[in-house]
């Protein structure tokens, strides 16, 4: 029981990490970024290349994975989504591709096996039978901080609350003098950045492999279709159902059946509630 | 948008056709397996497009209905031992009940949200393969040993030609009648369909079942010519992309296009097989199809078509 | 005179707002009424809700004395109603001919399939809505706003309605092609055509028109001839504020 509510806490805060980043952009650009899973992707071997082939320490590491990803994430924006008019079903084939590619640029640079990563934190903790890592406690722990300094970003600075209102009203944001496609690259800039910063967590606690990034973007699609789209209190919310979820489905009933209920609760929602359990909420 | 079938056209498919069936004559063993994979791709991109390219309900689960008609036709015959006979139509018949799954939240959601639920419904199944009844699918390893139809390449080559030939001649004539044209208007808006006095829901219950029935076949067929099934090489993201990349690369809506893209991929992955021998061929070949996709959407097709305008003058 | 379309008690709420408040009113065989109201009146819902397009909340709306609501889209207009928008939406990859002949189709996926495509008919509905013949195997991005207007009368008229309900079908015209809608819409009621007009251009909407009703947030406020309407103290307040 402890083991799985300790289980459970951990993963559902990687998973609300996975998963806020592109769950801005689809509020903001009202766009689905398929590709979104290859950020995680780019930044886990960027660190893995930086800190592990490089042996340069891991905060450079972490911050060069960081950097990658906030530039994927403008280039995304400048190259596919802008010249697209942001048409969501063009925009979705065409991140979907841009994925395949991103995976095949993968192998090319660094071959198809799989990588391990060296637990950025060493160390375990033992609580009531169950074995934590400090490694992912430290990425939940990461991922605490990381939503909590988002959520202050958005409610408190100048760009936070562009981000906002562009989210709400696009026309209304552009008449009251935000740039509504300034805002926007900033948004895939940071959503590249998140998704990054999770990749290099995500892969620490897996492993990194070139297929790595259909997995995370499946979780991250759950979570705004479940949530419906937008709040970070409503990503929180549905990244701990769906990892809950998945923790009691693999140690009660069959480990195989890891992703089996989060795809079925895909299915559901978009069936019976096309608006997701909390309607449309603002960042 | 003319219907009549004039004899220009079908001297056209003769010579498309007549001209495919003469490739073994002149190309080896090796590469007549290419053409055969090139065939089957054919099919499943022509499959996607009735559902997907006319009606605008864009299918990124069609490894799922494939898939469907593949394992039902390759469990029927090598766990129980039913004729290929009877299990292909059976498989058939599964995957299109399949497609009515697929059609549900058809009824209720479109654009992105639906793309969404047909990839969770390929994952789903691939999850699903491999842990329910492994002892009639063979879980992660799959099934190998499937009865083969026919031995060698030449005559798997004209089974295949065969079959996509009969089901583009078949998809051709359907999409010149007024269902055809409705089906290509529900793409562009589906209210002014509906509002023309036609039942939507009906049409669409059609291009799904036609759809998957395609798929279906093309599924069914393609597992009893390799002899062998896994889930990881069937409901996967990059079999998926080959389908759907297939179709837009060479035209979406119509019936050569799809044909043309999957000849096209086929053979851009057979020859950069010698430059880049592994999946990083996936590299150049997604590039060429991102760039095709964003500034020519209408794809190779309609690339054809204004370079004939160029030459011969005026648009045909 | 007999009713043709009549609405009771019809309401409609988008959450919280009442889009459609309790409106009743009834249309007679073969005139043409005049639906008028400020911006957000909830005229072009009333209209989504004669079509089927919204649900109605509670009320009934019948044609011919037969109750339309539960009936799907496709089956009112089968009953003989159809609707024009706001903005034309024509089928972007098919030619204006294919357009209109979308409106010919029968309703059955075997007829659809064996039938052969009536061009001739298709050019007779072109010709009355005076689409010029070299225009038949344009694209309607080709087409001028006047053209399209007249592309989406024609696919409409294609379905032979009864009751056409014409919403804004003057917006983004010149003076000249008003006056050739005007002209082709009065020549249609010759035919019998009976018409519910939503518009903006109340000076192109009076010489068109034998009655006016005017709605105001979703509600009823008044019905006559259109000077009773504009005279009316509820209707000057609403559109002017005084």
């Amino acid at each position: 029981m402890t083991q799985i509510l300790i289980q459970g806490l951990l993963l559902s805060g990687l998973y609300a990490l996975i998963a806020i980043g592109f769950t801005m952009i689809f509020s903001v650009g009202r766009v689905l970024n398929l590709a979104y899973g290859a950020y995680l992707m780019l930044g886990g071997y960027t660190y893995f290349w930086v800190a592990q082939t490089m042996h340069m320490p891991k905060p450079i590491g972490i911050a060069a994975a960081i950097g990658i990803g906030a530039l994927a994430g403008v280039a995304m924006h400048r190259l596919i989504v802008r010249p697209l008019h942001s048409d969501p079903v063009a925009v979705e084939i065409s991140t979907l591709i841009l994925a395949v590619i991103i995976q095949a640029g993968i192998v090319l640079v660094f071959n198809d096996a799989p990588k391990v990563l060296h637990p950025i934190v060493d160390g375990v903790w033992r609580v009531g039978g169950a074995t934590v890592t400090f490694n992912i406690l430290t990425a939940t722990v990461a991922s605490w901080v990381i939503l909590f300094a988002l959520y202050h970003f958005v409610r408190k600075t100048h760009v936070g609350r562009a981000i906002s209102a562009v989210s709400m009203d696009i026309k209304g944001a552009a008449l009251s003098g935000v740039n509504p496609d300034r805002i926007n690259m900033i948004t895939w800039a940071i959503s590249g950045a998140l998704g990054a910063i999770a990749g290099v967590f995500f892969a620490s606690y897996t492993q990194l492999s070139p297929s790595m990034w259909v997995s995370p973007l499946i979780i991250a699609v759950a979570v705004v279709i479940v949530g419906g789209i937008g709040s970070i209190i409503g990503t929180l919310i549905v990244a701990h159902i769906i990892g809950f979820m998945e923790i009691i489905s693999t140690t009660l009933i069959a480990a195989e059946l890891r992703g089996v209920f989060t795809m079925l609760l895909i299915i559901v929602v978009l069936v019976l509630l096309p608006r997701g359990l909390f309607g449309r909420g603002e960042l | 948008m003319t219907s009549t079938i004039n004899w220009r056209h079908l001297l056209l498919w003769a010579v498309f056709l007549g001209g495919l069936a003469l490739m073994p004559q002149f190309v080896t063993r090796g590469t007549l397996r290419t053409f055969i994979f090139a065939n089957y791709l054919a099919i499943f991109a022509m499959s996607w497009d009735v559902l997907s390219g006319r009606t605008g309900y864009v299918s990124f689960g069609h490894p799922f209905l494939i898939g469907i008609g593949a394992y039902t036709s390759a469990i029927l015959s090598y766990r129980f031992h039913v004729p290929v006979g009877w299990s292909i139509p059976i498989a058939v018949a599964t995957t299109m009940i399949g497609g009515t799954l697929f059609f549900l939240p058809a009824l209720r959601i479109r654009g992105s949200y639906f793309a969404l639920v047909t990839l969770a419904f390929m994952e789903l199944m691939y999850q699903l393969v491999q842990v329910i009844r492994p002892d009639l699918t063979g879980g992660t390893r799959g099934i190998s040993g499937v009865q083969t139809l026919l031995r060698g390449a030449v005559n798997n080559y004209y089974l295949s030609l065969g079959l996509m030939g009969v089901i583009a001649i078949l998809l051709w004539s359907m999409m010149r009648t007024r269902l055809g044209t409705a089906l290509s208007a529900i793409g562009m808006n589906e209210e002014a369909v509906e509002g023309s006095g036609l039942n939507t829901t009906k049409l669409k219950l059609f291009a799904f079942m036609v759809g998957a029935a395609v798929a279906g076949i093309g599924g069914a067929f393609y597992v009893h010519y390799l002899g062998s099934i896994a889930p990881r090489a069937l409901f996967d993201v990059n079999f998926l992309f080959t389908i759907i990349v297939a179709a837009l690369l060479g035209g979406a809506s119509t019936i050569i296009g799809p044909m043309l893209g999957a000849f096209f991929l086929t053979f851009l992955l057979e020859y950069l097989r010698p430059l880049l021998p592994g999946a990083e061929r996936y590299f150049i070949y997604g590039l060429i199809a991102l760039l095709l996709y964003m500034y020519e959407p209408r794809g190779l097709y309609e690339l054809f078509h204004r370079g004939r305008a160029r030459i011969f003058g005026g648009r045909a | 005179m007999t009713f043709i379309l009549e609405l009771e008690h019809v309401v409609k709420r988008f959450g919280g707002l009442v889009a459609t408040n309790d409106m009743t009113f009834a249309v007679y065989k073969g005139e043409s009424l005049g639906l008028i109201g400020p911006n957000g009146a909830g005229k072009t819902t009333i209209f989504s809700l004669i079509m089927g397009e919204h649900k109605v909340d509670s009320g009934s709306i019948r044609l011919h004395g037969e109750e339309l609501t539960g009936l799907p889209t496709h089956k009112r207009i089968r009953r003989g109603i159809a609707r024009t928008y706001q903005v034309p939406r024509p089928f972007a990859d098919m030619d204006v001919l294919a357009n209109i002949e979308v409106g010919l189709m029968p309703d059955s996926l075997i007829e659809m399939l064996v039938s052969p495509f009536d061009h001739a008919e298709g050019r007779a509905i072109a010709r009355s809505v005076g689409l010029a013949e070299a225009d038949l195997h344009r694209d309607p991005a080709e087409l001028s706003m006047g053209d399209l207007r007249k592309l989406e009368l024609a696919r409409t008229l294609a379905t032979r309605p009864e009751v056409m309900l014409l919403d804004e079908v003057f917006a983004g015209l010149t003076s000249g092609e008003i006056a050739q809608i005007s002209g082709l819409l009065k020549e249609k009621r010759q035919d019998g055509l009976t018409y519910v007009i939503v518009s903006h251009d109340l000076r192109s909407l009076e010489p068109l028109i034998d009655r006016a009703i005017a709605m105001t947030q979703g509600t009823f406020v008044c019905a006559g001839s259109y000077q009773e309407v504009m005279n009316d103290k509820a209707v000057r307040m609403a559109y002017l504020g005084h």
